[in-house]
């Protein structure tokens, strides 16, 4: 049984397509990123997981069950951090933490759990109105994790967060995915995604353009890895041209950086190298999860120019405004 | 558990909240000024516990609206409601949980005034105050703040956004305090049933005019606040006036008057929940 599973999952908004033909699916225990920018149809389609929002078209089903049908069954067991929320401004965080203890039925002390997620005591005991951002996400992470949740859904968790944070967050949700948990982590920074993510997707314009781990990713977009090899003397020729996995290569004196396309190409190529010289220093440049992620999306908010791998040109400005419509209120 | 959560913590919330504290005494204020003001002009608490019923059935409702239009509005508006139906709540369990806490609310607001007019009546008439008079007030009253309550939640069940649930608060009080009670000349209940009169070429008795027109709140809690004062303020014109006759009509029947206000209190929350239930929250 997946913990996520989506079948063209569909959500418009008028004549607006926010989510548009979505097929996902996330593995229990799987710690799986959700990227996209503003107004892919992330938030859209956590609304969707969640049941705040029924799907105009398709089927979503989290941890087995249907999450329009079955959604308060579906809620108690996972754990939630939203996006665009507010505490009761007079409710103390401790008593947040307490109602949420309540509601799911668990044992958890409202104490403990506020400790983990590293709201100070006092803090706790003061009026959530008060908080600052960074310590209304803290709060709102220590609920989502009352009641040990099969399934964390986290919407843009590190928003708010001060470094402190932000690497806290990343501990908690290792934590969780060696417990067994299932953590969703929908955000745009992808310095994180990198880090705490086996997978991620890449939303654009309503539609998921990418499903994949990030190196596998790389690969798709012949995006591999430049190793940059520093030589006794600048070579007298470089061979190069038949080597698998190498997509092209650049000399610069005693310097050679060789584009591969595969990570074994990186050994072959340096072989190479070492039977026609002496292989003085090694280098290794990985593109970024932020690299691969504006090549999927075309690198900004504005539904600029972007490859899209299934060859089906969309505007993420579309999305953009499809999610503004979810979302924007009255 | 679900429902005694959500009452907790908007109770809670509520009661620290200063705008809560400041209407629930404003109101209490305003309801002591009568009697005290009266000190010296009345010989029977009774007396001034009849002007108090004037401040609860036509101002009180614009204070339950300003308690309750943004219960569920409001919530939906700040993005608060993301944390109560993050958790697995059921919507219905909120939106019960909600009225039961503003009702709360609204029925100390009220009770809170009787039992000040109760202990200044007391106090300071000459006729002191009638324990059980001013009881059966204080019930007949928290039953109309109940069915304010419950017409302002559910209207607030029905809107997204701030804006829309004050626009909606202001019109029903409109339409069920001054339209419903011909406070305001040509915008009256009774102009519609004569542009009808017209418009069909029919003709409305007398008796369902009446009928009609004890079909608001407020116009049914004033004639279920009529046993209050019979046999104790028939001495005094203006209480005769209002407290009238039997005209024959459901209006004047005690059980009519509460089925009025039963009504508008369990039908409005439940075309708001029916909305709600299907609302869009993300």
């Amino acid at each position: 049984m997946a913990a996520i599973e989506t079948r063209d999952l569909t959500r418009r908004f008028g004549e607006t397509v926010a989510v548009d033909g979505v097929s996902l699916t996330v593995d229990q225990g799987e710690a799986f990123g959700f990227l996209g920018p503003n107004g892919a149809g992330k938030s859209t389609t956590i609304s969707v997981l969640l049941g705040f929002l029924r799907p105009t078209a398709g089927e979503a089903r989290v941890l087995g069950r249907d999450a329009v049908d079955a959604s308060a069954a579906v809620r108690s067991r996972v754990g939630l951090l939203p996006e665009g929320y507010e505490p009761y401004a007079n409710l103390t965080g401790r008593e947040h933490v307490r109602s949420a203890v309540r509601t799911k039925g668990t044992d958890d002390d409202p104490d403990a759990v506020l400790d983990r997620v590293g709201l100070d005591p006092a803090d706790a005991r003061r009026p959530a109105g008060d908080y600052s951002k960074g310590m209304q996400q803290r709060l709102f992470l220590g609920i989502a994790l009352v009641g040990s949740p099969d399934l964390l859904i986290l919407d843009e968790p590190s928003s708010g967060l001060d470094p402190t944070g932000v690497g806290l967050l990343r501990e908690l949700v290792a934590e969780e995915v060696d417990r067994g948990a299932t953590v969703f982590f929908s955000s745009h920074d992808l310095d994180e995604v990198e880090r705490v993510c086996d997978r991620v997707g890449i939303m654009r314009g309503g539609e998921l353009v990418a499903v994949n781990a990030v190196e596998d990713l790389r690969s798709e977009l012949g995006m591999g890895s430049v190793v940059e090899a520093t030589l006794a003397e600048p070579p007298a020729s470089v061979p190069l041209a038949d080597v698998d996995g190498v997509s092209d290569y650049e000399t610069d004196g005693r310097v050679v950086r060789v584009q591969c396309t595969e990570p074994p190409a990186k050994m072959r190529a340096l072989a190479a190298l070492d039977a026609v010289a002496v292989v003085q220093d090694v280098g290794l440049e990985e593109p970024s999860l932020e690299t691969v992620f504006e090549q999927y999306t075309g690198g900004a908010d504005e539904g600029a120019e972007a490859v899209d791998p299934r060859d089906e040109p969309t505007e993420s400005a579309a999305g953009a405004s499809a999610e503004s419509a979810a979302t924007g209120g009255e | 558990m679900g429902v005694g959560t959500v009452f907790r913590d908007d109770l809670r919330n509520a009661r620290r909240s200063k705008i809560v504290v400041g209407v629930v005494g404003v109101f209490t204020l305003l309801s002591t000024l009568i009697f005290v003001s009266e000190i010296n002009i009345f010989d029977d608490a009774v007396r001034s516990l009849f002007d108090l019923t004037a401040l609860v059935a036509f101002l009180f409702p614009l204070f339950v609206a300003s308690l309750t239009y943004l219960a569920v509005a409001g919530d939906r508006a700040r993005g608060s409601i993301k944390y109560v139906l993050g958790l697995p709540n059921e919507r219905w369990e909120y939106a019960l949980g909600k009225y039961l806490s503003r009702g709360v609310v609204a029925v100390t607001a009220v009770l809170g005034a009787t039992l000040v007019g109760f202990v200044v009546g007391e106090v300071a008439f000459t006729n002191g105050a009638d324990p059980e008079r001013f009881l059966t007030f204080g019930l007949v009253s928290s039953l109309y703040a109940l069915s304010l309550t419950g017409v302002f939640v559910g209207l607030s069940a029905m809107t997204a956004s701030r804006s829309r649930a004050m626009f909606a608060a202001i019109g029903a009080f409109f339409v069920l305090v001054p339209f419903w009670n011909n406070l305001l000349p040509v915008l009256q209940v009774g102009t519609v049933i004569d542009f009808a009169e017209t418009l069909f070429g029919i003709t409305v008795s007398e008796e369902t005019r009446l009928t009609i027109a004890g079909l608001s709140p407020s116009t049914a809690y004033l004639s279920a606040t009529a046993p209050v004062f019979e046999g104790a303020g028939d001495q005094y014109e203006v209480v005769r006036a209002v407290i009238g006759g039997d005209t024959g009509s459901l209006a004047d029947e005690l059980w009519f008057n509460l089925l009025v206000l039963v009504g508008w209190g369990g039908g409005v929350p439940l075309v708001g929940y029916l909305r709600f239930r299907r609302a869009e929250l993300g």
